[in-house]
């Protein structure tokens, strides 16, 4: 008896030293702050030493009004909702697709597809960031794709028009079809078009016509400049892109993976009975991933609540803080100018308050599908 | 007898087409996530007045200068360094703590452990980024800003939920005769946990390895907010700072991009099954 009771304290003192170090740690960096944000937000302090600094105490929840009643909250809000639907109705199904093309064989190579498509989720977000927003930016390769395309087609038209008339020639036929596709902009350079394209032309007698294709292009073909990222009324969208481009790998991967642990058997001998492709997906496939599926989504919506690195590095919130999502809300209101720590910790404490939710949510769908399967 | 050859044909012909739209669909993304890769490192090699001629020609004389100036710029000399020491002791600790605190967990009896594990499993959801403002005045509160120190604690703290699900179930898995046994042999708890679970456990930290080396090489949001001084930033700290002024300065901040996206390209072509692996494990649960 007494040797039992040696034994069972023995392993109550190692079951204690062996959880404090890692529980004492997840409190000190998932509690405390919990705690911390809670004071900090119906408090007045404004920075500084917390403790033997200026003296600061509660002063109500004036900073949970101002923030609901602050419409840039909403617009921030609005924006991590954008996210949660782009993983929703884009990265969720489309990785799907393509881990159900792969894992029913409809393309060769499996490891291609996996290893080429999940590369953007092991690049930093700050990479990722920066990188798109050089490739949508008014220098990026979008603009000079599409203003070479523009004066290729033109340059083919001038040259039909050249052809036509059997070479060099300036005929006011020749002119007004020019002046024709230069259109309306084209033709409000002059004052007087045919006479003075005429002149203009003329200079060129006895060059190489590419050269006169370049001129014309030069002069007519407006360029044009895909300043996404600076329109305030479509800089969402590109965000919006990469942030498909960067994680429907990760969905393919995850939905793969679930895929692959289903018996195959069974759909072996579902074939055998008949069932064709879409019934094998309505009858088997789906519902042995139904647990996998609402638990990404739940991953999806908890993602972009913290999503903060990408569009910090790609937009910083702007143009006019139209890309602004609650974490980078959050983050100016403490750092940017002088800072408003009650408000920024009223924002945290918001956030942590819809994460409880999303795990309440998540308990409640788990009971129901009974979605343990791993 | 000819219908039903004629529609088979018909079948064949059709899936013929949908595997060519399959793979077109496909291709399309493919070719969306490596161009853009491939067209960073390329324009690394020009000068900034070159790439502002043509962005898309292959580079006339590739140069190594963007690189030596950015490398100067961003000082990654300091940064690198950094970089290696947050990533492998957060993932050391996270793995060591995790088994240790997964195996009480998963072997040895106490009331606490429902009630302390389940507080665990409500950190994966909660995702430390949240709670940057709070954690930001915390760590000024207990004077360890601008330390490293204070990145390490909260990579591990941040790396604990998920590591410690998956150590405790995984641990949960092996018999418990094999502890039992060595009980009777008279080893301790801690002997069995250095010489038998984690022996046993290669598998599970190997996920967890792969899981947080790319998570904290990546980190960006949190240890923003921890160091300000340049000597203790890690490597997407020094790469942001190519973004405000440089940014039109393309031949610098292109090497700047590449000379942070290389390491970890390497790192996933080399242990790219593993890392999957781990990505399939580490979302499973909510």
């Amino acid at each position: 008896m007494a040797s039992t009771n040696r034994a069972h304290r023995e392993e109550g003192r190692a079951y204690w030293a062996m959880v404090t170090p890692a529980f004492a740690l997840y409190l000190l960096v998932m509690a405390f702050p919990i705690v911390l944000s809670v004071i900090l937000s119906v408090s007045n302090y404004s920075g500084g030493r917390m403790f033997g600094g200026e003296r600061w105490g509660f002063v109500g929840f004036g900073a949970y009004v101002r923030v609901f009643t602050d419409p840039w909250f909403w617009n921030a809000l609005k924006n991590n909702l954008y996210i949660v639907l782009v993983s929703l109705f884009g990265q969720l199904p489309l990785g799907f697709i393509f881990a159900y093309f792969i894992y029913a064989k409809i393309v060769k190579a499996p490891g291609f597809w996996q290893g080429v498509l999940y590369v953007p989720n092991i690049i930093s977000v700050i990479v990722v960031g920066l990188l798109w927003q050089t490739i949508f930016s008014p220098h990026g390769p979008i603009g000079e794709i599409v203003n070479h395309v523009r004066v290729g087609n033109f340059q083919a038209q001038l040259k039909s028009i050249f052809d036509a008339a059997g070479g060099f020639s300036l005929s006011d036929d020749v002119i007004n079809k020019i002046l024709h596709l230069a259109g309306p902009a084209g033709r409000s350079m002059f004052s007087d078009p045919v006479p003075e394209l005429r002149d203009l032309l003329s200079s060129y007698q006895g060059q190489p016509m590419n050269d006169v294709y370049a001129a014309l292009s030069n002069l007519f073909v407006q360029k044009w400049s895909p300043a996404f990222l600076t329109k305030p009324d479509v800089a969402m969208l590109p965000v919006l892109f990469v942030i498909l481009w960067m994680y429907t790998g990760m969905y393919l991967i995850l939905f793969l993976a679930n895929m692959q642990k289903i018996d195959g058997q069974i759909i072996e001998s579902a074939r055998i009975d008949g069932a064709n492709e879409s019934q094998v997906m309505r009858f088997i496939i789906l519902p042995a991933l139904s647990g996998t599926i609402v638990n990404s989504a739940i991953l999806a919506i908890s993602g972009s609540l913290s999503s903060f690195a990408l569009i910090f590095a790609m937009t910083g919130g702007g143009p006019s803080r139209v890309t602004e999502i609650l974490s980078i809300y959050m983050y100016n209101n403490a750092f940017l100018g002088r800072p408003n720590f009650p408000l920024a910790n009223a924002i945290s404490l918001i956030m942590v308050l819809i994460s409880f939710a999303l795990i309440a949510l998540t308990k409640v769908v788990e009971k129901r599908y009974g979605g343990k399967e791993d | 007898m000819s219908e039903a050859i004629r529609e088979s044909r018909l079948k064949k012909t059709l899936s013929t087409l949908g595997r060519g739209a399959v793979y077109i669909v496909m291709g399309l993304f493919a070719f969306m996530t490596l161009y853009p890769i491939f067209w960073l490192i390329m324009n690394s090699f020009k000068t900034t007045r070159e790439f502002q001629v043509s962005q898309l020609a292959l580079p006339r004389a590739a140069t190594l200068q963007n690189y030596v100036e950015a490398w100067k710029m961003g000082e990654f000399g300091l940064l690198f360094p950094n970089s290696i020491i947050y990533t492998l002791g957060a993932t050391a600790g996270i793995i060591f703590l995790s088994l240790m605190a997964g195996f009480a967990f998963a072997k040895l009896k106490s009331k606490a452990t429902k009630p302390i594990y389940n507080s665990f499993i409500i950190g994966i959801l909660l995702t430390t980024q949240t709670l940057m403002i709070p954690l930001f005045l915390e760590v000024n509160l207990l004077g360890i800003y601008n330390t490293r120190l204070a990145v390490l604690l909260v990579y591990i703290g941040a790396g604990l939920p998920i590591g410690i699900y998956l150590s405790t179930e995984y641990i949960k898995a092996i018999p418990s005769a094999v502890v039992e046994s060595a009980r009777i042999d008279g080893a301790g708890f801690f002997k069995i946990l250095l010489k038998i679970i984690i022996p046993m456990s290669v598998p599970v930290a190997t996920t967890l390895a792969m899981l947080n080396i790319t998570n904290t090489w990546n980190e960006f949001a949190l240890i923003n907010i921890l160091v300000s001084k340049t000597e203790l930033k890690s490597l997407p700290l020094g790469i942001y700072k190519f973004s405000g002024s440089l940014s039109t300065d393309y031949g610098k901040q292109f090497a700047a991009l590449t000379i942070g996206m290389v390491p970890m390209l390497v790192f996933y072509v080399i242990f790219r099954k593993q890392i999957t692996k781990g990505v399939a494990a580490g979302a499973i649960k909510g």
